[in-house]
């Protein structure tokens, strides 16, 4: 399973059951990401998609048990714990700026299990520099 | 006065609170015309509950519920503010803040402007040496307001920085990204007669999607770690050591500068840290949280 997340200076993802920030360019670069596959979410996050195409989003509370090993998951309020041994692929979008947080991304991809992959910047509609990590398990 | 953490303040606070809150009531009903008392008595009951300050910049008061009534909401920007009181303090800044509001140029200078309790004074231990900044109660990149006497408190960096800036940077995102508009009201709290604020109060409220986007409601702490200050004035000493932990571990703590995690010794990544490019070393655990960082789980 592939993972998407956006996150804050200090991994906060959520403040208050609300996400930190948004940017339209990271949303656009998202669905490029998928390629035309089709892209996982909770409810939530689907307002941020609004106009997309339906079939190119699967909306579900249940997202996470529900996606094979190929199909990738856009996480912001769903928590990942329990579904931690699934995931093969990390891109994590960072917002290179701070927000009160109270929910973080759990996993560390600093701890040795993980390697990075590449690395691309992107010039957001609201962010200056938005920095896009994409991480491999590396064992 | 002295208190590092306060500790003689936070002990008066239900009282303290009320009072205050009486004021804060008297000075949005001058703004607004509109507030009327609403809701005010569930945060009297939160407000009395808030705990000392004990590492985070900001507590959650009122379950995180900005106290706006629905008469309240608008899709019009505005800016109020109101008058200082009779000892030159600011009082509330209230705003709706939308696109509009937003400012189209860099910010100018406000060093002429002195709130109540400034004082020019520098510590090393202090993220850019000086312990004061003029902090903007409707933050700039809000409002636009520059050298507003009536939107400028004296406030530690921790405060401006750590506290109330990644309130303001979620705030401007969402606006800027959304066009909707967001009420937003911040409220310094001082105690008694002091020149200096306790802290800010600080909640927002986004209209068109009814609170979706934005809402929160806190109050962020007027203090810097590791400096004891007199809140009647604003002068300050270098703290004592053992409030901020200069306790020894067996190994250093190390830091990484990109996730904010930071590894003690035996903990999983702590070895590979070493080599790192993004390791900052602490000699305390307080250290790298009184820093922003977080301790890693394995």
């Amino acid at each position: 399973m592939i993972i998407i997340a956006c996150v804050d200076e200090r991994n906060g993802m959520m403040f208050n059951r609300r996400r930190q920030s948004r940017d339209s360019a990271v949303c656009g670069d998202i669905l490029r990401e998928c390629g035309g596959k089709k892209l996982y979410m909770s409810a939530y996050s689907g307002k941020l998609f609004g106009d997309v195409q339906e079939n190119d989003i699967r909306i579900s509370e249940d997202f996470l048990k529900e996606a094979g090993e190929e199909d990738i998951c856009f996480v912001e309020d769903i928590p990942i714990s329990g579904f931690e041994d699934k995931i093969r692929t990390v891109i994590l979008y960072q917002w290179n700026r701070r927000y009160p947080a109270d929910q973080y991304f759990p996993l560390e991809l600093t701890d040795g299990f993980w390697e990075l992959q590449r690395t691309e910047e992107l010039k957001g509609t609201s962010h200056e520099k938005i920095t896009k990590e994409v991480y491999e398990r590396a064992r | 006065m002295k208190s590092e953490r306060k500790r003689i303040g936070w002990r008066l606070l239900p009282l303290l609170l009320c009072c205050l809150l009486l004021t804060a009531c008297a000075e949005l009903g001058a703004l607004s015309g509109s507030d009327g008392g609403h809701s005010r008595e569930t945060e009297i009951i939160a407000l009395s509950e808030l705990p000392e300050y004990s590492g985070e910049p900001y507590v959650e008061i009122n379950g995180n519920e900005p106290d706006f009534s629905k008469e309240e909401w608008t899709e019009e920007s505005f800016e109020k503010y109101a008058e200082l009181d009779r000892q030159g303090r600011c009082g509330t800044a209230y705003a709706s803040v939308g696109t509009d509001l937003m400012p189209t140029e860099k910010r100018g200078s406000i060093g002429q402007v002195k709130p109540t309790g400034w004082q020019t004074v520098k510590y090393d231990i202090v993220d850019g040496k000086y312990l004061y900044n003029r902090c903007h109660l409707i933050g700039y990149q809000l409002s636009g307001e520059n050298a507003n006497e009536k939107n400028l408190i004296t406030g530690t960096r921790y405060m401006n920085v750590e506290g109330m800036l990644p309130f303001e940077n979620m705030v401007a995102d969402y606006v800027r990204e959304t066009g909707n508009h967001v009420l937003y009201r911040v409220t310094p709290v001082f105690e008694e007669d002091n020149l200096l604020a306790d802290g800010v109060r600080m909640e927002a409220f986004s209209v068109e999607d009814e609170g979706d986007g934005i809402s929160f409601h806190v109050f962020v702490y007027n203090v810097q770690p590791g400096i004891e200050i007199d809140y009647a004035t604003g002068e300050s000493s270098l703290g004592s050591s053992e409030a901020y932990g200069t306790e020894t571990q067996e190994g250093e703590i190390r830091g990484n500068s990109r996730s904010k995690i930071f590894h003690c010794p035996g903990q999983a990544a702590y070895e590979e840290m070493a080599d790192s490019k993004y390791l900052v070393i602490f000699e305390t655990e307080k250290e790298a949280e009184d820093a922003g960082y977080r301790k890693a789980k394995r």
